[in-house]
């Protein structure tokens, strides 16, 4: 596969192209998913392509089409013919052309480390632990919906340019969860372990399905879910938020990863995910948050979904600060945008969902750095009436990036140190740097884990791309709550 | 070209049909070629010239305790890469458990035909090329920045069973939208958009009209408080609430589990009578695929009439449960997704926009809404942002452009409060998936709880 991504290149260096990429991929998945005890989705979904990029007269071209290990050699040289005229057509609408920061070629292999590969543990085996799981959250009357879910996928991608890149990159990322629903009193509500939407995500192999332990943690999400019908709404007002791993996986995706996207700054996604408020005159002078906010880009992370040897641009994977000490510090960039803020390197941020869709910038994963309390500490140290509160329930965030409002699926009070009665429906809203700039005190390493982020949309046509926050749990102050 | 012919995608199945050990088998391709331009501020950012294949097999062993069964799915016609994929279904239906609910596949049907649209699937990047250069070259007269998308699709789908089902058509979508941003950044940017299935109806000089002019004259907003307001939503803003009806909240499964705003509701007059919804397969501008995932004809079903929530949408399996007509809206199976309408259309009403907003004597004209959610789904509680022009109205007359404000809305209690319809229906889409046929709507007490500086 390797000879057909290369064929490609060279035959769209023949076609005229000035510079050429190539990806023949071959994804391979398995999504199970359990309702109340009947396997209610079962789907064992392959696809195999090859996508031809090309710059001509200073414009992008992208074909794409499928394929397999037969055919694909014959599909290429049309394709890269296809990308280049697609650049010819319309590079003469180009006002500045697109220019790409250097890269050398590289040449490489890398493969997610995996312990026990997924694909081949046993499917009895996989259904049984399902079944265990969808049992222990059996028992309460409440309860009308018990949901599990495990997802298996492996991405194997073999990479060409016109700069000499020549990879293969194999990625597997392992996924599950459980929910329950419980409805009454007009009510209904839902707790999801160990994340909202179908679980958690992480790179690697069936170890992390084992270590998340399901079946132990199904009882406490069925009576929370039973529970929470009949608690209180969370009161409005202003209040201080401590949030939970999951939740803050959320927030700061959608309120750092997101606004420092470079190609959002610089318009290219305006048409439909919208823009940004973190423009480049606050680069390296912004307080994005309180001095013990640190936020690390890094695609080299252990168990990141966005971990890999090199992006879609050839780039190799790093790491580097988003926001040190409170202060605005680097984008999220691709080779076409790094230039735009005086880099002359490329992060290393460009993903395309699968062969069929051409690159664009993507978070990678970015996670908030630990600070150094317990959490038991953190309780203690907070006053009564402060609100704990974690789960995502449902988001939104306007198109710059600056106003939100986030339901998590469940709150806690705090009352004398420690967590209290149960509320429900805790929505909170917020001014990006005005939240963050709140956050006063974040727990240790203990606390900090990693959260999978695998259905994360952006573009037009819209592309899904994965990625992990990881984080601990957080304090904000004065955070506004509302019914 | 990788659109096959009818007979070439029947025969592909049928091998398949035929190959297959299962008890029971259907087979479904859907091919699809795409052209898209994509433009920003320097010009077109991403062309895209594709195709792709999903061939998709599902397999069920009757055993005496039920049903087994799976899916698998595969990007390729080649032969083996098939067989590959119904050995993949035959193995991950024989570790599944057995469903006593399932029912047999069902035979025989008659759907209307369709094929793809010849010159929306022959428009070419030069075409679009045109389009984008008059978006950009108007833009660049008014000082204002574009980003769009020109894209033209066209899909075939074919689904046989082994029961005798064959189900086939085609859809064919041209679509070009253009956001137009203040350069000097004093302003959110004016947005437009149209869809149809044939590029000969996309009006661009249209689309670029009214996305400049409100972007023009969407510079300085001003700070208005977040309270309640009579509205005038236009299509694109009607769409990002109207398609959670299509998401979630209408279709027999989440009626079952008590998540849907159908609850309790069901014939009960507590909307204005000439508010009107179906789900339509079949509507002449905008037809969605005429059959549903196990190839059962979709139904026209009357979401909301008289003032009242119909019935859900159903199929096979939930029609059965609840004792309801299956009305054809069933995922792909097994599937952990309930039905779902998927061709929502808003009867128009007989109001011009100036009309809706002369009836108005302190309110907001509202383009577009942003990132759209749900937070509750038994009152289809909804919050998001307002975009793409937010104008308040004074004395029955648009005024200042106004800084975006969040929402936070029950979707039923604002239906409600419809007062007034307007006349022309537009085909629209929003941040998520899906298009809606709709008008535009004036409704009373719409609740804002926050705003934003721009």
């Amino acid at each position: 596969m390797q000879a057909v991504a290369q064929l490609a290149v060279d035959e769209a260096l023949r076609a005229g192209a000035d510079y050429a990429d190539a990806r023949v991929q071959r994804l391979s998945m398995e999504e199970l998913a359990m309702r109340d005890g009947s396997l209610v989705g079962a789907d064992a979904p392959e696809s195999f392509g090859l996508g031809v990029r090309v710059l001509k007269d200073g414009a992008w071209g992208f074909a794409a089409a499928p394929g397999n290990h037969k055919d694909l050699a014959e599909v290429a040289p049309g394709l890269a013919r296809r990308a280049v005229k697609t650049g010819r057509d319309l590079g003469r609408l180009r006002r500045t052309p697109v220019e790409l920061a250097p890269q050398e070629g590289q040449v490489g292999e890398w493969h997610t480390p995996v312990e026990e590969d997924p694909f081949r543990v046993s499917l009895e085996e996989k259904l049984g632990l399902m079944r265990q799981a969808d049992e222990s959250m059996c028992g309460r009357d409440e309860i009308v919906s018990r949901v599990v879910n495990l997802s298996l996928r492996r991405e194997e991608q073999w990479q060409a340019s016109s700069d000499g890149a020549r990879l293969h990159q194999v990625l597997v990322r392992t996924g599950a969860g459980l929910a329950a629903t419980a409805s009454a009193h007009g009510v209904v509500e839902r707790r999801s372990y160990p994340a909202s939407f179908s679980g958690n995500q992480i790179s690697g192999g069936f170890e992390v399905v084992r270590a998340m332990d399901l079946p132990g943690n199904g009882g406490r999400m069925r009576d929370e879910a039973a529970d929470l019908c009949s608690a209180p709404l969370c009161p409005e007002g202003v209040r201080t938020l401590i949030l939970g791993g999951s939740q803050l996986c959320l927030q700061i995706h959608e309120s750092v990863g997101h606004p420092t996207e470079l190609d959002r700054v610089l318009g290219h996604e305006m048409d439909l995910a919208g823009a940004s408020f973190a423009t480049r005159n606050h680069l390296r002078t912004l307080d994005y948050g309180s001095s013990c906010v640190n936020l690390q880009a890094d695609s080299t992370l252990s168990g990141g979904l966005d971990t890999r040897g090199w992006d879609d641009d050839c780039v190799p994977s790093g790491s580097w600060p988003i926001v040190q000490e409170g202060v605005f510090k680097g984008y999220q960039t691709n080779r076409e945008v790094a230039s735009a803020v005086d880099e002359d390197k490329s992060r290393g941020c460009s993903r395309a969902e699968s062969w069929y869709d051409p690159p664009i910038v993507r978070i990678t994963n970015l996670s908030l750095q630990p600070g150094n309390m317990s959490f038991d500490e953190m309780l203690a140290d907070t006053e009564d009436g402060a609100i704990f509160a974690d789960s995502v329930r449902t988001w939104s965030i306007d198109q710059r990036r600056v106003n939100f409002q986030f339901t998590c699926e469940v709150a806690r009070e705090i009352q004398g140190g420690r967590l209290g009665r149960l509320l429900r429906r805790p929505t909170y809203q917020g001014n990006t740097t005005s939240f963050w700039g709140s956050c006063d005190a974040i727990c240790s390493a203990e606390y900090f884990h990693l959260w999978g982020i695998a259905t994360c949309g952006k573009g037009n046509p819209m592309q899904v791309a994965e990625m992990t926050h990881g984080a601990a749990p957080s304090r904000f102050r004065e955070v506004q709550f509302i019914q | 070209m990788t659109l096959l012919s009818a007979d070439h995608a029947l025969e592909v199945c049928q091998a398949l049909v035929d190959a297959s050990p299962a008890d029971e088998t259907e087979v479904t391709l859907q091919s699809e070629e795409d052209r898209f331009a994509r433009f920003s501020p320097e010009g077109p950012s991403q062309n895209a010239d594709r195709e792709r294949h999903e061939l998709s097999i599902r397999v069920r062993l009757h055993t005496e305790a039920g049903w087994k069964e799976a899916r698998a799915t595969v990007g390729t016609l080649e032969e083996e890469d098939a067989r590959a994929a119904l050995g993949r279904a035959m193995a991950l239906a024989g570790a599944t458990p057995p469903d006593p609910d399932r029912l047999p596949l069902a035979g025989a049907v008659e759907i209307p035909g369709s094929a793809p649209h010849r010159p929306t699937q022959d428009h070419s990047f030069r075409e679009k090329a045109e389009w984008i250069e008059a978006a950009m070259s108007r833009c660049a007269q008014a000082e204002l920045s574009p980003a769009g998308l020109a894209r033209t699709t066209v899909y075939t789908r074919t689904l046989i069973n082994s029961a005798g089902r064959v189900a086939e058509g085609a859809l064919s979508r041209a679509h070009f939208s253009l956001t137009a941003s203040p350069i000097d950044g004093s302003g959110d940017a004016g947005v437009a958009e149209q869809t149809h299935c044939d590029v000969a109806r996309i009006d661009v000089d249209e689309v670029i009209s009214r996305a400049v002019d409100r972007g023009a004259r969407g510079r300085n907003p001003k700070p208005i408080a977040a309270q309640e307001y009579t509205v005038v939503l236009e299509p694109l803003a009607v769409s990002s609430l109207m398609l959670f009806l299509s998401y979630k909240g209408l279709g027999a499964e989440e009626l079952h589990f008590k998540a849907s705003p159908l609850v309790g509701r069901i014939g009960e007059r507590i909307f204005p009578g000439d508010l009107q919804l179906h789900d339509d397969a079949g509507y002449a501008d905008h037809p969605g695929w005429r059959f549903d995932g196990e190839g059962t004809p979709r139904s026209r079903v009357a979401l909301i009439s008289d003032g009242a929530f119909g019935l859900p949408v159903t199929d096979a399996r939930w029609a059965q449960i609840l004792d309801l007509p299956d009305t054809g809206h069933s995922a792909p199976q097994p599937s952990s997704n309930g039905p779902a309408p998927e061709n929502l259309v808003l009867a128009a009403g007989n109001e011009s926009i100036e009309q809706l907003i002369s009836g108005v004597d302190n309110g907001l004209l509202i383009s577009q809404f942003h990132y759209t959610n749900l937070m509750e789904p038994r009152d289809m509680i909804l919050t998001g942002m307002t975009r793409g022009g937010t104008f308040q109205i004074q004395g029955g007359e648009v005024t200042d452009p106004v800084c975006n404000l969040r929402f936070t809305q029950s979707l039923v209690e604002a239906l409600k409060q419809v007062t007034g319809i307007g006349r022309r229906q537009e085909i629209v889409g929003a941040l998520f998936d899906g298009n809606i046929v709709c008008p535009a709507l004036r409704l009373d007490g719409f609740r804002f709880t926050s705003t934003t500086e721009i």
